[in-house]
This record gives C-alpha cells, sequence and structure tokens, in this order.
C-alpha cells in the first residue's frame, strides 16, 4: 500500500483503490474517448467520506472527479492523476415519504433500482431517462432528459433538495428556494461547483399499464406537426420518436458510393391507464395523420420504464456497448429542425447507426426552470441526437462528421445537451452558456475556489486544462 | 487519365462545367439548389504563399446544373446568390479532402456572404459540388 493512499484510507470508511489497482472500466466512460488512470480511487460510504475526500484533495493539491455510472462520453467521470469518487457505491433509498411524495436517495443510486424500490408502492419519478442504468447523481448533474419531458421538464426540475459537497469541503442543504444559487448552480452544473450526496426528489402515483400506439411517419414536416399537435393534446404522457433508415442501395459521396436510405419518422405516444377504464384508441388518435399505424402495445407500467432494457442487452452482447460511442444530442428549435434534418439524413449512412440511433424528441422550453441546462428560446423544442456506435479504428474517418453534426446543429440554433462528446472550444463554451457564463465562473469561483472538481471538460478554470480524447 | 489544366484558366473552368453537368452526384444532391432562390456561387481563391493573386470563381447553378462557370475580375458580381471566400491554402485543403468544406464554413475558417442557413441546409449539394471541383484534373500554381 503506497504511503498516499494509507493516509488516504484512514481519513475514509469507504474502500479506497490505489491507480493500478483500478478497473479499467474505472479508467474511461461509455464514449471510450478518454482514458486516464485516478492517482487514487475512493468508494465513498457516505457524505462524510465525499466531504473528508475533498478535504484530502484539497490538503495534497490533488483534482477531485466523480463518476457516477460512467455514461458521459466527454472528459466527465474520469480522472487523469487526481482522486475519483466511484458515486455507485452510495446508492441507498433513505426514506419514501408517499403522502408528500418525495423520496430520499443517496446520489449514487441507478434510477432502475429506484423504480425497483417504489414499484410496490405504485410511485415513479415524473421524468425518467430511456437508459435506466445511470444514476441520479450523473444525470441530475447534466439535466436529464427523457420522454416525459415534455410534460415535466428535466430530472433537475423534479428535485426538492439536494446536500452538496462543495468544492470547498462544506456539506450544504440547497434546494430551488434555499441556496437556490448553489442548487441551481449544481442542477446541470457537471459537477463543477459541488458534489451530489443526497437528493430528494418528487414522486408521482403511476396508473398500472400504459398503451403504445406505434405510428409510423414519411415525412418529418408531417410527423413533426402531430408531434406538436400530441403535445399540446395534454392527452399523452409519454412521448418518444426517432429517425429510422431504410437501406436504400448505394450512392456517391465524395466520390465514394456508400449506402444511403430512405428515412421515417416512428412516432409512440403512450398513456397510461387503469386496467378498468381502458383508453379510447380513436378518441386519442383523432387527429394525428401517420402513413401507418403499425402496432398497439398494452405493458405494465413499470416494463414500459424498462422498454430500452432489450435493445442495450443486445448492443452489449453485439459488442457495440464498447465501440466509440461520440453522441451528438442537441436541443434544436422547432423551426430550424427541419432543415436540420434536410441536411444531415440524405448523407449519412445507416450504417453507423449499428448499435445506436437517432432520437427525435419533440419538447416544451417553458417546463424547465433549471438555469444551466441550456436550450433555445420558443415554446417548442425538438430533442436530436445522432447516436452512433463507432468501431475504434474508423473514430479518425468518422470524427469529422460528427463535428459537422454538432456544428451544424449549433449553427441552426441548437443548444448541445452536454452527456454526449463535446468537443468545444473556449469561445464555444461561452457561446453555449450565453449569459450564463459569468455567473457559472463565478459560482465556480464561489464554491470551488481551488478549481480541484472535475477539471477537463468545461474550462471554467483557466488553471485547468481541457483534456483531448485519447482514443 | 485526362492531362491536368492549369487552374484559373478558361480551359479549367470549362473543365469544371462539364464535371458537373456529368456527375449523378452532383445532380441528386442538389436537385433543389437555387430552385426559388438565387443559388449561384462566387468561390474567392484570395491571394496566400500557393497563390500570387486572388482568383474569383463565378458559378451559375440551378436544379442540379452549371450553366455558367468563369473566372471573373471581381469579388462582387451582381448575379451571385452566395460567396465563400477563403485563402487559396483552406482551398486546397478542402479540394484535396483534408478538410471538410462544412467543417470550415462552421469554424468560421471559410467566409459566407448570403444566407448561411440556406447555405447549411443544402450541405450535400454544396458538398457535391465540391467533390466535382475536386475532380478536375487541375494543375495548382507553385508556390513562390
Amino acid at each position: 500500500m503506497t504511503a498516499l493512499k494509507k493516509e488516504f484510507q484512514a481519513k475514509v470508511a469507504g474502500s479506497v483503490r490505489a491507480g493500478g489497482e483500478v478497473s479499467p472500466a474505472q479508467t474511461t466512460n461509455f464514449g471510450h474517448l478518454f482514458h486516464s488512470t485516478p492517482r487514487l480511487l475512493l468508494e465513498p460510504r457516505g457524505a462524510d467520506d465525499v466531504v473528508a475526500a475533498i478535504a484530502f484533495a484539497r490538503a495534497k493539491g490533488l483534482t477531485l472527479s466523480s463518476r457516477g455510472a460512467g455514461h458521459s462520453q466527454s472528459h466527465v467521470g474520469v480522472s487523469d492523476g487526481g482522486l475519483l469518487l466511484s458515486m455507485v457505491s452510495m446508492g441507498r433509498v433513505l426514506r419514501v415519504d408517499a403522502d408528500a411524495l418525495t423520496v430520499d436517495v443517496e446520489a449514487g443510486i441507478a434510477w432502475g433500482d429506484l423504480l425497483r424500490h417504489l414499484e410496490p408502492l405504485g410511485l415513479a419519478p415524473p421524468v425518467l431517462t430511456n437508459n435506466l442504468n445511470v444514476t441520479v447523481g450523473g444525470t441530475l448533474s447534466i439535466a436529464g432528459i427523457g420522454v416525459a419531458s415534455f410534460r415535466h421538464g428535466t430530472q433537475g426540475d423534479q428535485v426538492v433538495e439536494l446536500d452538496v459537497a462543495t468544492g470547498s469541503g462544506e456539506l450544504i442543504t440547497c434546494g430551488p428556494d434555499r441556496e437556490p444559487d448553489l442548487f441551481w448552480s449544481v442542477i446541470a452544473g457537471l459537477g463543477q461547483v459541488g458534489i451530489i450526496t443526497r437528493a430528494r426528489l418528487r414522486l408521482r402515483r403511476v396508473k398500472p399499464m400504459t398503451r403504445t400506439y406505434y405510428l409510423l411517419y414519411d415525412d418529418a414536416r408531417r410527423f413533426m406537426e402531430d408531434a406538436r399537435a400530441a403535445m399540446d393534446s395534454g392527452k399523452w404522457d409519454h412521448l418518444e420518436s426517432w429517425a429510422s433508415p431504410s437501406p436504400q442501395g448505394t450512392k456517391p459521396v465524395n466520390g465514394r458510393r456508400q449506402i444511403f436510405a430512405r428515412w421515417f419518422f416512428p412516432f409512440h405516444p403512450t398513456v397510461e391507464f387503469d386496467p378498468k377504464s381502458p383508453p379510447n384508441d380513436d378518441a386519442l388518435l383523432a387527429g394525428l395523420r401517420p402513413t401507418e399505424k403499425l402496432y398497439v402495445d398494452d405493458l405494465p407500467t413499470y416494463e414500459f420504464f424498462a422498454r430500452l432494457a432489450p435493445v442495450f442487452d443486445l448492443w452489449k452482447r453485439g459488442g457495440t456497448w464498447e465501440h466509440v460511442h461520440a453522441w451528438t444530442e442537441s436541443v434544436m428549435p422547432w423551426e430550424t429542425t427541419p432543415d436540420l434534418l434536410d441536411a444531415l439524413l440524405p448523407d449519412l449512412p445507416p450504417s453507423i447507426l449499428v448499435g445506436g440511433h437517432i432520437l427525435l424528441w419533440p419538447a416544451k422550453g417553458t417546463t424547465s426552470r433549471s438555469r444551466l441546462f441550456m436550450r433555445p428560446e420558443g415554446e417548442n423544442l425538438m430533442g436530436f441526437g445522432v447516436l452512433p456506435a463507432i468501431p475504434p479504428q474508423f473514430w479518425t474517418e468518422a470524427k469529422p462528421m460528427v463535428e459537422v453534426v454538432s456544428r451544424l446543429s449549433v449553427a441552426m440554433g441548437g443548444k448541445r445537451y452536454l452527456s454526449g462528446y463535446v468537443d468545444f472550444t473556449e469561445a464555444e463554451w461561452r457561446d453555449h452558456f450565453g449569459p450564463m457564463w459569468e455567473p457559472f465562473v463565478q459560482a465556480k469561483h464561489r464554491w470551488d475556489a481551488d478549481g480541484i472538481l472535475n477539471p477537463g471538460f468545461v474550462p471554467l478554470d483557466s488553471r485547468r486544462p481541457v483534456a483531448v480524447p485519447t482514443a | 487519365m485526362r492531362d491536368p489544366i492549369p487552374f484559373g484558366t478558361p480551359a479549367w473552368c470549362a473543365a469544371l462545367r462539364d464535371e458537373v453537368n456529368a456527375s449523378s452526384e452532383y445532380r441528386n444532391a442538389a436537385a433543389k439548389w437555387g430552385v426559388g432562390f438565387n443559388g449561384n456561387l462566387l468561390l474567392d481563391f484570395e491571394a496566400d504563399a500557393d497563390l500570387p493573386g486572388p482568383l474569383h470563381l463565378f458559378l451559375a447553378l440551378a436544379g442540379g446544373r452549371c450553366e455558367r462557370a468563369e473566372f471573373v475580375t471581381e469579388r462582387t458580381h451582381q448575379e451571385t446568390g452566395f460567396s465563400l471566400r477563403a485563402p487559396f491554402s483552406l482551398w486546397r485543403e478542402v479540394l484535396e479532402r483534408r478538410t471538410l468544406a462544412a467543417t470550415a464554413i462552421l469554424t468560421g475558417k471559410m467566409k459566407v456572404e448570403g444566407d448561411k442557413l440556406t447555405l447549411l441546409k443544402h450541405a450535400g449539394a454544396n458538398r457535391a459540388l465540391i467533390h466535382c471541383v475536386a475532380s478536375v484534373p487541375t494543375e495548382f500554381p507553385t508556390p513562390h
């Protein structure tokens, strides 16, 4: 045991590992673009360990990074020679208040584990991510969006209270009305001012069953008209949609023949219901004009929440889970989304979507209060994500295309969603946060004066360089 | 293998026009380019170490065809819908496929005059045009 490890272990209850003892998975994240080894890794037992780790890092001049499920794709959840907290060791449900409809959890709990705890009570968080293996602390630090966000906003909007260990080493309880500046600097704050140790989350009562209508559109604009009508109707609990390719053969792109596709737009509006009063299909679908109604699926609601688990399992078994994930997700203005689709889809080879897909999520800009979850002006917005799984040997070839998708979405008025691969220059970071850049920098200086927390991604502190991909 | 044609000459322009009009890639990708709006382009090659004096290439483009290609004397041309301006060395990178034109535009290294959104919306058309330009066997000026 190294002297440093021994010294650190004496100060915390959780297990400490030296860099050489860290599992390979903990030296990278889902993106597989950044690879770095921490000096020490801690699996904290509780908030006291997190506070002690921050104090230790400050005393030793080390940086401190935090990691949930490691689903990010930029330099997040990894550490290059600093302390790394593996927060999944803090995964307990602390208290459910069924009357107040809240739950207190440790930040490292996965949403799926929380759901298993809540299912017997018929309760659930209003917004869930598609991948339920990500952690509460992780998604709150990004924003957390899902197929119910058009109604409820982000997961960050469902937070009643947080315990946060700041970079200065204080453990502070905050909420929308208590230390609001800290609270709103932590929600979607990329772990820059503090580490969430506990969250009190709002819950809702769920109905036992869901009915999903699998509608297919062959025209993006008509799909969007119906998506807006569905959002405005107030009838639906969840709205999910994609862009799906139907390969048509090959055509020349830059002189080389590549597979091209006719693109279709599956739209899956879902309603929750009680089996005693099943939904009226005709009334629900009135006014929608899909090209085809493909399928109607009744599913217990908790199974609906986990509906994509078989897809993720398939990606894992097929090996694409280990590929490079340079996901490019953006929140687009409603008005420019068709132009973005026109510009990108014709030349996008469907083969890059093996082990991935293209998301289109209709959303309302008015449902979120988050200050740091940046989105365009306007009531109606569209989440757009190109989520490829790229074999590592093709990354160099694919990178320019990924960058074009990102920059084109921004040029058309979009804001990047920051869980994916983001390769911004400092000027682009400033543009991204716009008027929130300076308050974010000030918050960083106020609660993390030494700039030790989660370096390498957003350049809030000039002393900490931005990391470059090592893939 | 066709003989290289000196860049900046009428013969090179004629070869480019023929290349565009023979390209099914361009015809398909640019079917909507210049339809309902002025799609004529002025490609502005700024002088640098690789190009002794500036060159301005005017292309009359509409509906997947090139009606006219010519080097003009001025940086402005009354029939232009869009102009793209960059140092010649950057154009070489684009034409030799070391840099994507879209990246050059989106990073601001290539300056655009005209409705940038329309240009970006038709990214495929412009990508196919660049491919046609790159396909003309060209004798570029030697660095001075």
